[in-house]
């Protein structure tokens, strides 16, 4: 799986952000530049185009409520090694996402950690650049 | 003219009479197979100017009137039309299909090429199957003839919609020619190098260019690519929150 991020880590991201971005919720309202990560139990998920759509029950010292989140479209996160039964409702999965700008809770999946620890999608611009200081030893 | 040349000259000859004697057509490159775009050895991957990059393209006033209203309709969403389901169109097919893969069929009196996203799908039909011009239905991708000049193929696209949101903009009295060969690079990817040439005289003061190269996907596959279940998914629901109303 980690071959995959590496492949496909930017060129993926930046073919969903040059097209078939827009979508329902437009792309152009999230961060690629930072990431952030949410776990919670699922709730709702679609795999579907132009985004995969998702709703996570995060519980945490704020309380329990429902996050909507959307991601790359199935065809990229299928490349990227998502597969069909990968995330179930109830499964307690991690997902990594572009925040949105405007700090409402939520953001773009772009990557994810299923309920059995196997993990599928990109990496963001934030990631790659704190790899490649990791790399470079900083 | 030297000897050499002269030799050269008659074995040219002789191999296209043979060619014609035997029926045989000459041989031409076969685009057949799945391609994704490509990187240079070492380069960054998913380049390119993108939408807004690149130099000023020169539009006309009507043009830029256009595109200008166009983006403030637009305003800060990032609406695209991939973004409703909408497929690409040309040139933006072309030039990369947002980033997804695409398989081209070849026979000798068509090639078809398949753009993963959106399923879109461009014939182009050569020699007898050329369409005479008052029969084609105009589209987002136009319509494609082509011919060979040697080992290129020239594709020439024409009856195309009004497209303000392409990346090359354009008006329905817009022609695109496209030159299609084959390359290898260090690495020994194969690769099809794509140059455009879009002429408009309603959008363009003079022709605007642009080169996209596709990477050679050994036995690769395009994906389903289904879009507007959602949009069903919404109108069922309408549906029969509707009947139950009426009831």
């Amino acid at each position: 799986m980690k071959h995959l991020w590496s492949v496909l880590g930017a060129a993926a991201l930046a073919l969903t952000l040059s097209a078939t971005a827009g979508a329902h919720h437009s792309a152009v309202q999230y961060d690629f530049g930072k990431s952030a990560t949410i776990t919670g139990v699922v709730v709702k998920f679609q795999a579907i185009n132009p985004h995969m759509r998702l709703t996570l029950r995060v519980t945490d010292d704020k309380g329990t409520r429902d996050v909507e989140l959307e991601g790359h479209s199935t065809n990229n996160m299928y490349r990227a090694g998502y597969r069909d039964g990968l995330i179930k409702v109830g499964d307690k999965i991690t997902v990594n996402v572009a925040p949105l700008r405007n700090g409402t809770e939520g953001g773009y999946m772009v990557a994810a950690v299923t309920a059995n620890g196997g993990r599928f999608g990109v990496q963001t611009a934030a990631e790659r650049a704190r790899e490649r200081e990791k790399a470079e030893g900083k | 003219m030297s000897r050499t040349l002269v030799t050269l000259v008659a074995a040219g000859c002789l191999a296209a009479s043979a060619a014609a004697i035997s029926g045989q057509t000459p041989q031409r490159p076969d685009f057949t197979g799945v391609w994704t775009s490509y990187t240079e050895p070492g380069a960054a991957r998913g380049g390119g100017p993108g939408r807004g990059g690149g130099p000023p393209l020169p539009m006309t006033d009507e043009a830029q009137k256009k595109v200008a209203a166009y983006r403030a309709l637009i305003g800060t969403s990032g609406d695209t039309p991939g973004g409703h389901c909408l497929g690409t169109g040309m040139p933006g097919s072309m030039l990369g299909s947002g980033g997804y893969p695409m398989e081209i069929v070849q026979r000798p009196e068509q090639i078809n090429i398949t753009y993963e996203a959106h399923n879109e799908v461009r014939r182009v039909y050569l020699g007898d199957r050329i369409v005479p011009m008052a029969d084609r239905v105009p589209g987002r991708n136009g319509h494609s003839s082509a011919r060979w000049e040697g080992d290129t193929l020239i594709v020439e696209t024409t009856h195309l919609v009004e497209q303000v949101e392409q990346r090359y903009a354009h008006s329905d009295q817009a022609r695109i020619v496209e030159r299609y060969r084959l390359t290898t690079d260090k690495n020994g990817t194969k690769v099809l190098v794509a140059e455009m040439t879009l002429t408009d005289p309603v959008f363009y003061t003079k022709p605007v260019t642009d080169t996209k190269r596709w990477a050679y996907v050994p036995n690769g596959h395009l994906l389903p690519y289904e879009c507007a279940e959602e949009g069903w998914r919404i109108h069922l629901e309408e549906l029969e929150k509707k009947t139950k109303e009426s009831k």
